[in-house]
């Protein structure tokens, strides 16, 4: 059944789903429900709370033909489409809280449909800067990652890993899964500040205090998680690369991370389990972002993207 | 069907001086709509100039010919743009110094 699923596709086999596929997701056919993720407007002028991170300038999300001023247009890997995620071109230091716009974020807003058990997210992806300086400017992407925001009867967790690319201009290549330190306030959380709508554990991507060796209070590194991708010898050459992610909600644990031809074992991990918000029962959001490391935008563009479950 | 993207480029935006939005990739678009909600001003006889400009690199940009009329009260603008490319942007001026100020939302609306 695995291998008639992923010929389905486009007659590759690309893919490694579980049996029941929640979506499949072709960026040649439009951006499938992904979009930014953002603030809620709720407030007077349909302003957002005050919050010590300013989501309302993440970089936009958009359709990309991945095209270069000297190397014309890359195209994606399923055709010319490809999800662009891109940060403005602005960065705090890596110990400091994000700079506004210094990430993009796309979510896809799912919820359950099968019982609990193993669920999953695959995706072929590329990673460069913008190429508005001569040389090879890997070292200014901070970190992209690929994660699960899921709510069921009892807990909200976030379940996910992330690609630390570089830290303050120095590569780190080293991958870290969503868990939070366990000894951490929710104040300490928002890097000190009082009244933040968010708890310890919810939204690590930028929450979390970060420390210069690439510590935060959000992840923890991959026992032997070190990994060289392929990035390429120059900005405009970009090379897809596949990331998939293996979880249990029955258990709530992590499973599997595989990084190309790599894969992480990651089962009895569990991730920071969080008292339920109100009116995301059985959410199920699918979440990708990357971060720039300097004053330079930088970009993640997904070809395609597979959710399954069990 | 008819392809479709609302891309909100600035939400509630505190523009002065010189701005530009980021840039945005439109090749598979053949319509587009530039919107500005102006929300708030602020200073003295403040002026909001706007216009399109279209790029080959999404880094080198070069202005498309179209423009928004001088905007100086609160209100809802737009502009239309076709055969454009793979790339869009807004570039603009708020005259006067820092404290001319316009909150803005900017949409760009794309078909094909």
């Amino acid at each position: 059944m695995k291998s008639q699923l992923a010929q389905a596709w486009d007659g590759t086999n690309r893919f490694q789903p579980l049996p029941y596929v929640l979506a499949r997701d072709c960026f040649d056919r439009g951006t499938c429900g992904w979009l930014e993720l953002m603030p809620n407007f709720t407030k007077e002028g349909f302003k957002a709370r005050d919050s010590i991170i300013d989501k309302t300038r993440w970089g936009p999300t958009m359709l990309s033909s991945a095209s270069f001023g000297y190397m014309g247009t890359h195209g994606s890997m399923s055709g010319l489409y490809s999800l662009k995620l891109a940060t403005r071109p602005v960065a705090n230091r890596y110990e400091e809280p994000p700079a506004p716009g210094s990430m993009a974020h796309a979510i896809k807003r799912l919820s359950v449909f099968r019982p609990k058990g193993l669920v999953q997210m695959e995706m072929w992806y590329a990673y460069t800067p913008e190429q508005d300086r001569i040389g090879v400017g890997e070292k200014d992407i901070r970190a992209f990652g690929a994660a699960f925001d899921v709510q069921d009867e009892s807990y909200r967790y976030f379940v996910g890993a992330r690609f630390l690319n570089s830290v303050n201009g120095e590569l780190k290549r080293q991958w870290q899964i969503l868990k939070a330190s366990d000894d951490v306030t929710d104040e300490q959380w928002a890097y000190g500040r009082q009244g933040e709508w968010n708890k310890h554990g919810v939204d690590p991507m930028w929450y979390g205090r970060r420390y210069p060796d690439g510590r935060t209070d959000g992840y923890q590194f991959v026992s032997g998680g070190q990994q060289r991708l392929c990035y390429n010898e120059s900005d405009d050459k970009i090379n897809w690369i596949y990331l998939r992610l293996t979880i249990d909600t029955a258990q709530r644990e992590y499973v599997e991370l595989q990084s190309g031809s790599t894969v992480f074992d990651l089962r009895g991990i569990q991730p920071t389990l969080v008292q339920p918000y109100a009116r995301i029962d059985g959410l199920l959001n699918p979440v990708v972002w990357v971060e720039t490391d300097a004053n330079r935008r930088v970009f993640l563009f997904v070809d395609s993207i597979v959710i399954s479950c069990q | 069907m008819r392809h479709f993207t609302t891309a909100v480029l600035e939400r509630h935006a505190s523009l002065s001086g010189h701005f530009e939005t980021e840039p945005f990739e439109t090749g598979w678009a053949s319509e587009a709509i530039f919107f500005i909600r102006a929300e708030e001003i602020t200073g003295e006889n403040p002026l909001l100039h706007a216009r399109v400009q279209l790029s080959a690199d999404g880094i080198h940009w070069i202005d498309e010919g179209t423009a928004f009329e001088a905007i100086t009260a609160r209100g809802d603008y737009f502009v239309r743009v076709t055969h454009f490319g793979g790339w869009l942007r807004l570039a603009g001026q708020v005259n006067g110094g820092e404290e001319n100020r316009f909150e803005a939302t900017i949409h760009l609306v794309l078909k094909e």
